[in-house]
């Protein structure tokens, strides 16, 4: 149990780290679904957008998001761009992260019908409506359940700010081991609180589709049991 | 450029290929105020691609299209032919109905405001007026019951019968059906051909692909038999269904009805 009674020690000293990464994870996810949307629809016309765009969403998933990170924040200044370690850090992650949102987006794109598109021009919308008002609306609905598993992710990417010293969780939890040595109770603590936070937007976001199965599973049983012969 | 003609649809040496795949040879086709045609043959005719190609969902890379004696999807530019751009085309379109074999409903909107939409984003109507006219022609195809359900709580019939209003709230001068009994169960089918046959009597006029002979026989004014991206017989319905002249005709027609 001393486990648990170091944990609630440092417990405090950890809470204000863990809203910083939340705030980070809200700031970069703010950053890249706009700027993920916009690279994907470039990715996906026709014109001469269409190849610059797929370069720029590859380097920003071929470079790891550290090497962004510490291009942000000490790059910035070298053209006359300073950001404190907070603004750094949102847009180095949320830079990276619109690079694999945009894909996420592109294959949400893709997965519309081909016939949706085929009815709108049939009915002579113009293709900026098309996609405004048929196609986004269906490719947001297919994407918003891996938004929500890449965004835990983001989250958990939060720990790379520690790098360029903004003080959100995993950061806070190594201050407090520097000055204890008591790196196992901190460095579990952090971990246990980037799981729960995990968890439990899984958990909440996840629970209506667990729930949608069981209720689909349960008239399936019900429609069988109606079938079976009665046996008296 | 007024050119004197009955033709509502005029359609000449039309060529659509995919890739190095040619699937309509040169065809010419007249369609008449308030004809009914259907196209009938068997698959990989070109029926499909050729229906297509009145609205430019395929492009034809040869041949014009006139509907109402204006060429489609080019434009006169001092004297010069060049293609019409997506904005012109999407004008084309709002004159062109059509209905797909697989609905196409848009499945996160109500069966009204399916109806709505390109009435409002397209033809620029008031949401009022869209809304208004929108139920008339659900009430047209029976459906008023139905506004306000999603298109995945309807049954196929219902869904082919609402993306019907959905076309002839647009106001168009042509309906193009591509299948639209296909996809369906007999009994649903039913429902569905008995609407394309109460808007034929109301004058419209239609481009019917169909693998339904009974339709084709009843319903239509003119029979187009192809094959292999050809027309190679077309007359009137009872003539072509029941005395085709043309062997080919002839070997579908028994096979179709033999079945």
């Amino acid at each position: 149990m001393s486990l648990l009674s170091d944990w609630a020690h440092f417990f405090p000293e950890l809470w204000p780290g863990l809203l910083v990464s939340i705030r980070l994870t809200v700031v970069a996810m703010l950053i890249a679904v706009p700027l993920g949307t916009l690279l994907a629809v470039g990715a996906s016309s026709s014109s001469w957008v269409r190849w610059p765009t797929i370069l720029l969403v590859e380097v920003g998933r071929g470079m790891p998001g550290l090497v962004m990170l510490y291009l942000v924040y000490y790059g910035g200044p070298q053209i006359g761009v300073s950001l404190t370690s907070f603004v750094a850090a949102s847009a180095g992650l949320g830079l990276t992260a619109a690079a694999y949102i945009s894909e996420i987006i592109r294959a949400g794109l893709i997965a519309v019908p081909r016939g949706q598109r085929e009815a709108s021009r049939a009915l002579g919308l113009t293709p900026w409506k098309e996609f405004r008002l048929v196609v986004l609306p269906q490719a947001i609905r297919i994407v918003i359940p891996p938004l929500i598993g890449y965004g835990i992710i983001v989250f958990q990417g939060t720990s790379l700010a520690f790098a360029i010293s903004t003080p959100e969780l995993l950061s806070r939890a190594y201050n407090a081991a520097s000055i204890t040595f008591q790196y196992t109770a901190t460095l579990t603590l952090a971990g246990a609180l980037y799981a729960a936070i995990s968890l439990a937007v899984i958990g909440l976001t996840g629970a209506p589709r667990f729930l949608g199965r069981a209720r689909s599973l349960n008239t399936l049983r019900a429609a069988r049991n109606a079938s079976l012969p009665r046996t008296h | 450029m007024p050119v004197t003609t009955t033709a509502l649809l005029e359609l000449r040496d039309i060529c659509v290929s995919y890739k190095h795949h040619q699937v309509v040879h040169n065809v010419d086709l007249t369609v008449d105020r308030g004809e009914v045609v259907a196209l009938i043959g068997p698959s990989g005719a070109g029926k499909s691609s050729l229906l297509r190609s009145i609205n430019f969902l395929e492009e034809p890379n040869q041949g014009q299209v006139l509907l109402a004696g204006q060429r489609v999807g080019v434009l006169d530019r001092r004297g010069r032919a060049v293609p019409a751009n997506r904005r012109q085309l999407a004008e084309h379109r709002r004159h062109v109905g059509m209905v797909f074999q697989s609905f196409n409903l848009f499945p996160h909107l109500s069966a009204l405001e399916n109806v709505i939409l390109a009435q409002v984003h397209g033809l620029g109507r008031s949401r009022s007026a869209a809304r208004e006219r929108a139920r008339q022609e659900l009430e047209h195809v029976g459906l008023s019951d139905k506004s306000n359900m999603r298109p995945a709580s309807c049954s196929g019939g219902q869904q082919q019968r609402i993306a019907i209003a959905r076309a002839l709230a647009m106001d168009p001068m042509l309906m193009l059906f591509d299948e639209p009994t296909s996809a369906l169960d007999p009994e649903l089918g039913i429902e569905v051909l008995n609407t394309m046959r109460r808007l034929a009597d109301e004058g419209m006029t239609m481009v019917v692909v169909t693998h339904e002979m009974h339709f084709a026989e009843e319903v239509a004014d003119r029979v187009v038999f192809m094959a292999d991206g050809r027309i190679v017989e077309q007359g009137p319905a009872s003539e072509v269904m029941n005395n085709p002249r043309h062997e080919r005709t002839q070997r579908f027609l028994s096979a179709v009805k033999n079945r």
